[in-house]
């Protein structure tokens, strides 16, 4: 395996009670960051986690850094899941714990029972202005006093506070309007060039996968129909992912496909897939 | 000739499905056990979170589990001084008082207060941390739910409930002393010379041994059922109520497996 490849998933397949992934095989490089795209119910976050073995898969298997997450001991998952950090689609921030206590779960069980609680502060007050958030303002509250998008920047935060190697963001920006999703966008960045992290992250944001990701994957049927640079994306000639670059004469020619797809799936996603070919 | 078939089929296959659901959470319960006894055994289970559990379970119990106590010594107070009135030795009353509070009153009816009071709420919180990836998020920061979330509540339930029980019998049999005084005109000493003339000391174990059992399993289907909950606000509610039923259930069949087992 080529060192420096991060997260290899190999032949991934999952079904419930209609196939969800049908044969995935996708390899991430260290310090990468990798979105992907895909109408709902195509299981992009399916796929994500299945990296640290939150959803089990059928068939195939899942290796970071060469180890299988699938077919190891538990202490070798344990200690691959210690490199990594997953910031879930609304958070997932614990409703009894204030945000220090919130934050602190990301750090590693062993390092909390030696650190200085100093020196503990500091690192969640840290990952906390990392995310423009105020420490004094927000450590004392409870997740429900916050907004949803200060909610997602302490999801953040507790990503980033462990330094880990790999970070999976589950639709991060979902829910958010224009201003915060663009704020929670250049976070990604920023931690990805500062850290020089590897990322996932699965999203509907096009735009915003395109400026923060080394390469974009469109999920499409239990596949990747499609895996390139931002580049490679806007110049493809695929019908599908033309209409997931919103470009509007190009569209035109998924306009039957994505209409299609849409008789299958009514969410929102679709709808807004077919207002693109309608427009066009 | 297939419409009469297809109700007894139909029957048939929901009895099935109600077997194999059945014998996959009797399997999901015991994995679950033998987890929580391993996380214990490593010492994995935070103290702190234990006594949080206990201070909630048993503090936040008292106050409902002091009322049915009241009540029920004096409903089987003046229920058996009723039956007594004629032929039968008031004094009886005391031991029949002693016996229903301490051999069945004290720890069923305290084990109902529990599942209404802890094991609703037990699913419900665990149920809406599922729905809302907050499991999910403990597992992928490296946490065991097990230790976590699980041991704590059950280990908890399993000091606290024995406790609640030898308050409930105590409350249960002075308040039927006080109305066996006040309705029936048994004073203390009739009531305790008849409490005495036919105690054993294996009944207070009894109660209390039940007790434990209780204290267990109401907090482990609780857990069980929080921890498998899907589907959303929908799911939350459902489940609640299913592992109610269950509580329900198994506290009837535990209870009702004590008296051949112990008291023969």
């Amino acid at each position: 395996m080529d060192p420096e490849v991060t997260i290899q998933y190999q032949n991934v397949h999952k079904r419930f009670d209609t196939p969800v992934l049908s044969g995935v095989d996708l390899s991430v490089m260290r310090g990468e960051t990798v979105s992907i795209l895909g109408t709902s119910g195509t299981g992009k976050s399916v796929l994500l986690k299945t990296t640290i073995g939150l959803v089990t898969p059928d068939r195939g298997d899942v290796k970071i850094d060469g180890a299988s997450v699938y077919h190891s001991t538990r202490i070798q998952v344990r200690d691959v899941r210690r490199t990594v950090r997953y910031v879930f689609q609304y958070a997932a921030l614990f409703d009894s714990l204030n945000i220090y206590d919130n934050v602190a779960m990301g750090l590693d069980p062993e390092e909390i029972r030696t650190l200085n609680p100093r020196v503990m502060l500091d690192r969640i007050a840290n990952s906390l202005e990392n995310v423009n958030l105020e420490p004094r303002k927000v450590l004392s509250k409870l997740p429900a006093e916050l907004s949803g998008g200060m909610r997602k920047r302490v999801g953040l935060a507790r990503a980033i506070v462990g330094e880990p190697r790999i970070i999976l963001y589950d639709e991060p920006v979902t829910g958010l309007d224009p201003v915060n999703a663009a704020t929670v966008n250049r976070l990604i960045i920023s931690i990805a060039e500062r850290t020089k992290v590897t990322s996932i992250v699965v999203t509907h944001d096009v735009e915003g996968s395109l400026e923060m990701s080394h390469r974009v994957a469109l999920l499409d049927n239990g596949t990747l129909r499609f895996v390139g640079t931002p580049d490679e994306f806007r110049r493809s000639e695929d019908p599908l992912v033309m209409a997931f670059a919103d470009r509007r004469a190009a569209a035109k020619a998924a306009l039957g496909l994505i209409e299609h797809e849409a008789d299958d799936d009514d969410d929102a996603e679709s709808a807004h897939a077919v207002s693109i070919g309608v427009r066009a | 000739m297939t419409s009469i078939l297809s109700l007894p089929l139909s029957l048939l296959g929901g009895f099935g499905r109600g077997c194999m659901g059945f014998a996959r959470h009797v399997g999901q319960i015991s994995l679950l056990t033998v987890r929580i006894v391993s996380s214990v055994l490593q010492g994995g289970v935070s103290l702190k979170m234990i006594f949080a559990q206990a201070y909630e379970q048993g503090i936040g119990s008292l106050p409902l589990v002091l009322v049915t106590a009241v009540l029920s010594g004096i409903v089987t107070s003046q229920q058996g001084g009723y039956q007594f009135s004629s032929s039968i030795p008031l004094y009886v009353l005391g031991s029949v008082v002693t016996s229903s509070v301490v051999l069945e009153l004290g720890p069923v009816m305290t084990a109902f207060v529990l599942i209404g009071r802890v094991g609703a709420r037990i699913t419900a919180e665990l149920g809406t941390m599922a729905v809302s990836e907050q499991v999910d998020a403990l597992i992928s920061l490296g946490r065991d739910p097990v230790p976590y979330l699980a041991a704590p509540r059950v280990i908890a339930g399993m000091i606290v409930t024995p406790i609640l029980v030898g308050v409930a019998n105590a409350v249960g049999v002075l308040t039927g002393l006080v109305s066996a005084r006040a309705t029936m005109g048994l004073g203390p000493e009739g009531f305790l010379y008849g409490a005495r003339l036919y105690w054993h000391s294996w009944d207070l174990f009894y109660s209390l041994a039940k007790a434990f059992v209780f204290g267990f399993t109401i907090p482990v289907i609780s857990v069980h059922m929080g921890l498998i909950t899907h589907g959303g606000a929908e799911g939350v509610g459902r489940n609640t109520t299913t592992s109610v039923v269950f509580m329900i259930i198994t506290v009837l069949v535990v209870d009702a497996t004590f008296p051949p087992l112990f008291l023969n």
